[in-house]
């Protein structure tokens, strides 16, 4: 990774696949900037995601949220089917340019898999687990704190992985409207019909989002989850 | 112990449970039984709030059980279901811990109960503390239910058709096991099931329910001797003259028996006392076997019960009536000798003898 983000190493690489080219990093900014703005975008913005995210399938699941569970799988759905572009388009004359629209666009797209994720984890819980659960005396928060969230855990954090990995690739579009990160690039080398740009942007987000999902994955194995599937 | 009074639930328009009332005393093993759907189920489960009765009261120790917030009631009350809802992702020992680390016991006190737990269920300790659930059969994991629902040790145990998810042999044994243990610990239990067999095998009392009344409350004995009505004898069948000698203990209707003694080469004893065929038994009292006295008088001659064959020669003294006649069909005989542990013989049970007792 620190390889990577260096520009001489850059400059090398993309120098021998265009040797035509003579401009081969976007100038703005150094590629490690962008690594970091493109970072703290995914890591913002999904820290917001699974912290409503998680919450709100935990809410629908119980009794007294059941009559929202329609309404909220519809409305994270409709999330995503709204392109983040639009999204932009219409946060921008409210929030200004830059970070917070982007943010704002990211979230509401990454919703989805986090949000049913956590439900389908929840209900996947065996009842009768559940029925002695409570029989014994433990409280609401008890039973989901120690019975329902980890045999829930490895569900929800597969979620948590799609909506991250996806995350990288949509942060891409803050390029537009100057929230900076690895679209610029991107952005860049198609407007200037660059190819070395766009790879500059490309690579280090792919390979940005593998580097995520071994990591979470590898948080999935860690968790003690159903051992039924183990 | 625990008083139900007037309970009632409702669901809509139906009653589930209808005006119940029901005592059960410290100690005592209640079964509530009935056809499918007659609230026999909802009834235990409001005993520990699970469900909230609709009319009436549920006293524990004379305290009403809404008192106290439902989640401290239940704590205090064991429950064991069917499907026994067993935490996959737990271990069997931190299954079983559950409870009395929810109330703050320190580890070394939950992990000395779950041993004396594991070994009270017949569980070897050693290697059943770090199986989790999918590596249990459905025995095991039925017993692992029941050493979880008694964790807390708690007075009262609430067991929902615990024995029926396992086959038939299982089945009885677990049954044996439990009683066994509340002979031990003399837990006030209310147990639900549906099968006649177990509701007399294992009750102190038994509860006949239908559509959510109380049809008929009365010992296993009394119920099967004198149904109240049309219902409940159908209920118990026909065949309830054998339910009842399966309450009978053999040692309770044997007779006592003249035997031949053998030591050595001697064979000793009057024979004019003793039927045709006379039991023989050594110098300690020990079933030898039987001698056809009116062939030989020679001790070479008595027909010797071998090991294998002692199953299904005799009675133990834990058998019950029914035991004895099922054997003595099996045999083709009238009369089958009663056994203690070492062999010793105790008496004898008599085709005649349990004629007696069941005559009404």
């Amino acid at each position: 990774m620190i390889l990577i983000s260096q520009d001489a190493w850059w400059i090398w690489f993309l120098g021998s696949l265009f040797p035509a080219e003579s401009q081969l990093l976007h100038p703005r900014a150094s590629l490690q900037t962008l690594v970091l703005q493109h970072v703290a975008l995914i890591g913002i913005s999904s820290s917001l995601t699974i912290a409503i995210g998680v919450p709100l399938g935990i809410l629908v699941t119980r009794t007294y949220g059941r009559p929202f569970l329609g309404i909220t799988s519809d409305l994270t759905a409709l999330g995503q089917t709204f392109p983040p572009v639009a999204v932009l388009a219409l946060a921008v004359p409210l929030t200004g340019f830059g970070f917070r629209p982007t943010i704002l666009a990211l979230v509401l797209y990454g919703l989805l898999p986090v949000v049913r994720n956590t439900i389908a984890g929840l209900t996947s819980v065996p009842g009768e687990a559940r029925d002695a659960a409570r029989g014994l005396g433990m409280t609401g928060a008890q039973i989901l704190l120690r019975v329902e969230l980890p045999l829930a855990a490895r569900i929800i954090l597969a979620g948590i992985r799609t909506s991250v990995v996806i995350n990288v690739g949509t942060a891409m579009v803050g390029a537009v409207i100057g929230a900076g990160g690895l679209g610029s690039p991107i952005i860049a080398g198609l407007i200037q019909n660059n190819l070395a740009f766009i790879i500059q942007g490309a690579l280090p987000a792919a390979f940005l989002a593998l580097l995520l999902d071994q990591a979470i994955a590898g948080v999935e194995t860690l968790v003690p989850g159903n051992r039924a599937t183990a | 112990m625990i008083l139900m009074e007037e309970l009632t639930k409702r669901y809509g328009e139906s009653l589930a449970v209808d005006t119940l009332s029901v005592e059960v005393a410290a100690g005592e093993v209640c079964v509530l039984i009935g056809p499918s759907g007659c609230g026999k189920t909802t009834t235990l489960r409001m005993i520990n709030r699970l469900v909230e009765p609709s009319e009436g009261r549920i006293f524990i120790n004379g305290e009403d059980t809404r008192k106290r917030p439902p989640e401290l009631l239940r704590r205090s009350i064991g429950y064991a279901i069917q499907s026994v809802g067993l935490f996959p992702h737990m271990t069997v020992e931190q299954n079983i811990s559950v409870v009395p680390s929810i109330l703050g016991w320190d580890r070394s006190r939950i992990s000395n109960r779950v041993h004396e737990l594991l070994l009270l269920v017949g569980l070897d300790p050693a290697g059943y503390t770090h199986k989790y659930p999918t590596q249990l059969s459905g025995g095991e994991a039925q017993r692992v239910g029941v050493a979880r629902a008694l964790a807390a040790d708690p007075p009262i145990l609430l067991m929902d058709e615990p024995f029926g998810a396992v086959d038939p042999l299982t089945r009885e044994r677990l049954q044996q096991q439990f009683l066994s243990i509340q002979k031990e610990l003399r837990k006030t239990v209310v147990l639900v099931t549906h099968d006649l067999d177990e509701a007399v095998r294992l009750a102190d009392r038994i509860a006949v329910m239908r559509a959510g009344k109380l049809v008929q409350f009365d010992t296993p004995e009394r119920l099967l001797a004198s149904p109240t009505d049309a219902f409940v004898r159908s209920f118990v069948g026909a065949d309830r003259a054998l339910k009842r000698i399966s309450r009978v203990p053999v040692t309770s209707m044997m007779q006592p028996v003249k035997t031949l003694v053998r030591s050595g080469d001697t064979l000793s004893g009057d024979v004019s006392q003793v039927p045709r065929f006379a039991w023989v038994t050594d110098a300690d009292g020990r079933l030898l076997g039987w001698l056809d006295t009116a062939q030989s008088r020679s001790p070479d001659s008595v027909f010797e019960i071998d090991a294998a064959q002692v199953e299904y020669l005799t009675v133990p003294d834990s058998a019950s009536a029914r035991d004895a006649l099922s054997r003595m069909l099996g045999q083709g005989v009238r009369s089958i000798p009663v056994i203690d542990e070492s062999r010793r013989l105790l008496g004898e049970v008599t085709l005649r003898s349990i004629e007696e007792v069941t005559a009404e």
